[in-house]
């Protein structure tokens, strides 16, 4: 199977609220692609239509070549997909331990509950119970239930949320060990860190639609649009003696261009036919939270998203 | 800390519950919540018992008398607590787990698996009917310590206490489908049984003509009415008096199936 996620002219509206206007993504199996947009962009109520707990209006959608929105296949679609969300809860007064072997014996062919358990971290607390767990350690335990099915296709709501540092790097770790499985995972996300340490790919939402989608370090032109070049004005010059034109920033001199290399080259010319040097000459390309502001920030442009070559 | 090696796919794996297995472990999971949360276990299981050992200890065995239609105080009460409790562990435990796990999320979680809906709510049925048919036993013996002879005609017992577990889980799932906000169903519970219960003469016995024909119409009465036969008169089962609370059950299971949803409402 080619996707394992595959969705196109995705619509769903909540009354008057259009939450969702266009969305198309594609997950390849075997990928981890991130969900990325500003609150209300719509990447919740995707993803819970993908997990068949909303009906779509509109649009195209299959999920491990199942339609989530068809009662009739949802067992089979349940049974090889894990879900870690936002808003779901345990009963709290199982212990970690039965709470994992409870939801074990509800797959076809699940994981062991004491492997889940070392999975996710939660060794040594198997017989605490769940109302007693910190908030980290109950995302760690929906981690474990979204885990304990080996599901084929996991969709994480924010897996990091309320994590330490370390507990996020533990985390990470993880969802790197199930890549290595060959577990496809589509995951949202508020970390952009997270989103650039995890992801094959993302995609950005805004205001229902996609505004962008493509490796995290391409996305929204970050490779190849608007670079700023930075150096120290060398001594004896102004700034309109450059060859560009530049802006004084922090001590430093900053050209903004959008051709780096051609900027650079008539840059380092000028500097050694002056015979002087460019002391801490430096290229910085967008952060992927420069683009993500730049992309979410002043809505969605009414024409098609813009894609980067892949 | 996240260590452990990720075996292979079908290494070790221990095949799914089918079935009666996966009731079976419906239950002994929906147990082990109830018996632990102290909330639960004291409100629906003990508050019963000791009512009837404490009217018991008040007015003893005694005599049959006219106040309560013939019967001595304890032939009158144990049926009455006993479908007390029949309320308690299947209406007002349903109607009160029901919106609270739908609320904090508990059904969306159990909806995100491959488990089927018909086992999740055979095994919380089952697991209510289970804790009512302990309840009554318990009961039951109490009413004995205290001079009302154990029933005789268990069949009508079974038949009784089975029909209307299932009509009162029914109510319970019925009413809980109708509450928006969890915080106030227990309130909305009791709001709806305390009356009941005071006008189907489950505390004291009722003398109204009138009263008695309206809430032999609700669903309490006609369900102590049908326990009192063969729990304290050795009679067989009361058709009449059950079909009245078959036909409310089967109003709050078409309510129920109609209106029931597994995540929580949008704010």
């Amino acid at each position: 199977m080619a996707y394992a996620v595959e969705v196109a002219g995705l619509r769903k509206s909540y009354g008057s609220v259009q939450a969702v206007r266009d969305v198309g993504l594609t997950v390849r199996s075997g990928e981890i692609v991130a969900l990325l947009g500003p609150n209300g962009a719509g990447k919740t109520t995707t993803l819970e239509i993908l997990e068949g707990f909303r009906d779509r209006d509109g649009g195209f959608a299959e999920v491990l070549g199942l339609d989530p929105g068809d009662r009739s296949s949802s067992r089979d679609l349940r049974e090889r997909t894990g879900l870690v969300l936002q808003d779901l809860a345990v009963e709290p007064y199982l212990t970690v331990r039965e709470t994992i072997a409870r939801a074990a014996g509800y797959y076809r062919a699940p994981r062991t509950t004491g492997e889940v358990i070392d999975l996710v971290g939660l060794a040594g607390q198997e017989r605490r119970k769940v109302r007693a767990l910190s908030g980290g350690q109950k995302r760690r335990l929906d981690l474990a239930l979204g885990l304990i099915g080996d599901p084929e296709l996991l969709f994480l709501d924010e897996p990091t949320t309320g994590f330490d540092p370390a507990a996020r790097r533990d985390a990470w770790q993880l969802i790197g060990r199930l890549r290595g499985e060959g577990t496809t995972i589509l995951l949202t996300t508020h970390n952009l860190e997270e989103a650039q340490a995890l992801a094959d790919r993302v995609v950005v939402l805004s205001a229902g639609a996609v505004v962008a989608e493509g490796a995290p370090d391409a996305v929204g032109g970050r490779d190849t649009e608007r670079a700023s070049i930075r150096f120290a004005l060398p001594d004896g010059f102004a700034i309109r003696d450059l060859p560009l034109p530049a802006e004084a920033g922090n001590g430093t001199v900053i050209v903004e261009t959008s051709n780096a290399t051609r900027a650079l080259l008539e840059l380092t010319r000028w500097a050694v036919r002056h015979d002087v040097v460019l002391a801490g000459l430096t290229v910085v390309r967008p952060t992927l939270e420069d683009a993500y502001l730049h992309l979410t920030r002043q809505g969605t442009p009414a024409g098609a998203p813009e894609r980067t070559a892949r | 800390m996240m260590t452990a090696a990720i075996t292979g796919r079908s290494a070790g794996r221990r095949r799914r519950h089918r079935g009666l297995g996966l009731l079976a472990h419906q239950i002994w999971y929906e147990q082990l919540s109830f018996w632990r949360n102290p909330q639960s276990a004291i409100f629906t299981f003990v508050f019963p018992v000791v009512f009837v050992t404490v009217i018991g200890a008040l007015l003893g065995g005694g005599t049959g008398s006219a106040y309560f239609g013939g019967l001595s105080a304890l032939q009158y009460y144990v049926p009455t607590i006993a479908a007390l409790s029949v309320l308690g562990s299947c209406y007002g435990q349903l109607t009160v787990a029901l919106a609270l796990r739908r609320q904090n999320g508990i059904l969306k979680r159990v909806r995100a698996t491959p488990l089927p809906a018909w086992a999740y709510f055979a095994g919380l049925l089952a697991h209510c009917v289970l804790v009512s048919f302990i309840d009554v036993a318990l009961i039951g013996a109490i009413g004995r310590l205290y001079g009302v002879p154990f029933p005789s005609n268990w069949f009508a017992i079974a038949v009784t206490l089975l029909l209307a577990a299932a009509c009162f889980c029914g109510l319970g799932v019925g009413v809980a489908s109708v509450i928006r906000n969890a915080d106030a169903a227990p309130a909305v519970a009791q709001l709806v049984l305390f009356p009941l219960l005071f006008i189907s003469g489950t505390y004291l016995p009722i003398h109204s003509e009138m009263l008695n024909r309206v809430a032999g119409w609700l669903p309490v009465r006609p369900f102590n009415e049908a326990l009192l036969g063969p729990l304290a008169l050795h009679e067989g089962p009361d058709w009449k008096h059950l079909a009245v609370v078959a036909a409310w059950g089967c109003a709050g299971t078409v309510v129920g199936v109609w209106r029931f949803r597994w995540t929580p409402r949008p704010e």
